[in-house]
């Protein structure tokens, strides 16, 4: 019995010391799975950025890109995100809503711009998207609900347009599930403090807008598939505390003004 | 790991051939079944049952058989569903999996050199005792 007890114990050590020196590996670097799972990425975004051309307007006005490109400069730059990496789609859409597609892709609707009433409210909603890029929370999603085996087979153009057009729904107008909304609440705080922007604008559209998501449930997609935006709200002040308050405008009052005029033209 | 041992007595040519088929059921089987890791303990298992009554040769080989199924039968069925949960699932492919799996693919191979090996050997009524699985076996089966 003694015998049989430490062959076992030998074998089961054997075992695990076998699977231990091959993790030391980094395989991930080794078989070049960073690079596949980016080819894919890119070309998932690639392709549900043509099923939305399809049906909306892409707002192609230099002026409003120029502001939101100094908001996505400034985030980029504070927190050492390679801005290059991002593609921001402007869309003409009332609906307030604001989305990460796969590869980067950062899609803002007309909408909630208009609906933002401070600089800072709309860098909180860009912050929070990048952190969901940046963390990976898109791919995480799309695996989640629809599968690996789906995402590999899309990549690779073999998947209906039907298909596509579910798995863009769930990733423009679904909630991630609660702890990475949550992640990318609390990373978002953090990616504004660093760019010297007063996180507490965010906290109060969040607030404003729960307050009036019976009424404008349609059109408030963002808030209203982000669960709990009161509770969402107070995690975020909460976490402000004790923070530095020294912060810096990115665009004067006046191209603010111009940016929010300009769209509303739209 | 493998020991050629004296057995109780000298088997006939068709028990040896009865217990060397035990071995090359379970092999059979997992190269039929190797998506599934609990095809080659079904196969193995339904020999067993098939020849618990038979000689004390044929039991004996038919529980060692058994026996080693059951281990890789843990081993594949961790991998099976840490897939399953990377494919339909949270998961994600980390060096932590990519380890586990080409562990396991050593231990199968080595599995079924070991029972290919011990198939052959024992089809000729030579005793095949395999580390742990022998002493196991001789714990389990009596006479």
């Amino acid at each position: 019995m003694n015998r049989i007890s430490s062959q076992l114990v030998i074998t089961l050590v054997l075992f695990f010391a076998v699977w231990f020196a091959l993790s030391r590996v980094d395989w991930i670097d080794v078989l070049n799975i960073e690079h596949i799972n980016k080819t894919t990425e890119e070309k998932l975004g690639e392709f549900f950025w043509d099923i939305i051309k399809q049906t909306e307007k892409e707002i192609q006005d230099h002026d409003i890109e120029l502001s939101i490109d100094s908001i996505l400069s400034r985030i980029c730059d504070s927190n050492h995100i390679e801005k290059d990496n991002i593609t921001l789609h402007l869309v003409e859409k009332d609906e307030v809503n604001a989305f990460a597609l796969p590869g980067n892709h950062l899609v803002l609707y007309r909408g909630l711009i208009l609906a933002t009433d401070d600089e800072a409210a709309l860098c909180g909603v860009i912050c929070h998207e990048i952190a969901h890029m940046e963390k990976n929370h898109v791919m995480k999603k799309l695996v989640k609900e629809i599968g690996l085996s789906v995402i590999i087979s899309m990549a690779g153009g073999n998947t209906g347009s039907e298909t596509m057009k579910e798995a863009l729904k769930l990733l423009s107008s679904t909630a991630y599930d609660r702890n990475l909304e949550k992640e990318a609440d609390l990373l978002a705080v953090e990616y504004l403090i660093n760019s010297k922007v007063d996180p507490e604008p965010l906290a109060e559209f969040l607030y404003d807008i729960s307050g009036d998501e019976s009424s404008m449930e349609k059109r408030l997609s963002w808030i209203s598939t982000h669960p709990a935006s009161k509770e969402r709200a107070e995690y975020i002040i909460d976490c402000c505390k004790g923070k530095p308050t020294e912060y810096v405008p990115i665009l004067s009052k006046e191209t603010w003004e111009g940016l929010r005029e300009n769209l509303s033209t739209y | 790991m493998i020991n050629i041992k004296e057995f109780a007595y000298t088997p006939g040519e068709h028990e040896a051939e009865k217990a060397a088929n035990s071995y090359i059921m379970s092999v059979v089987a997992l190269v039929g079944g190797l998506p599934l890791p609990i095809i080659n303990l079904i196969a193995t298992l339904a020999f067993y049952a098939g020849n618990r009554k038979g000689t004390y040769y044929v039991r004996w080989h038919c529980t060692q058989a058994l026996l080693s199924q059951f281990s890789l039968l843990l081993m594949n069925s961790c991998g099976f569903w840490w897939t399953i949960a990377i494919l339909f699932g949270p998961e994600t492919i980390t060096n932590k999996y990519i380890a586990y799996i080409f562990t396991i693919i050593i231990y199968n191979l080595i599995e079924f050199v070991a029972t290919i090996y011990t198939a052959m050997k024992t089809g000729k009524g030579k005793h095949v005792e395999w580390w742990l699985y022998g002493n196991l076996t001789n714990l389990i089966c009596k006479p």
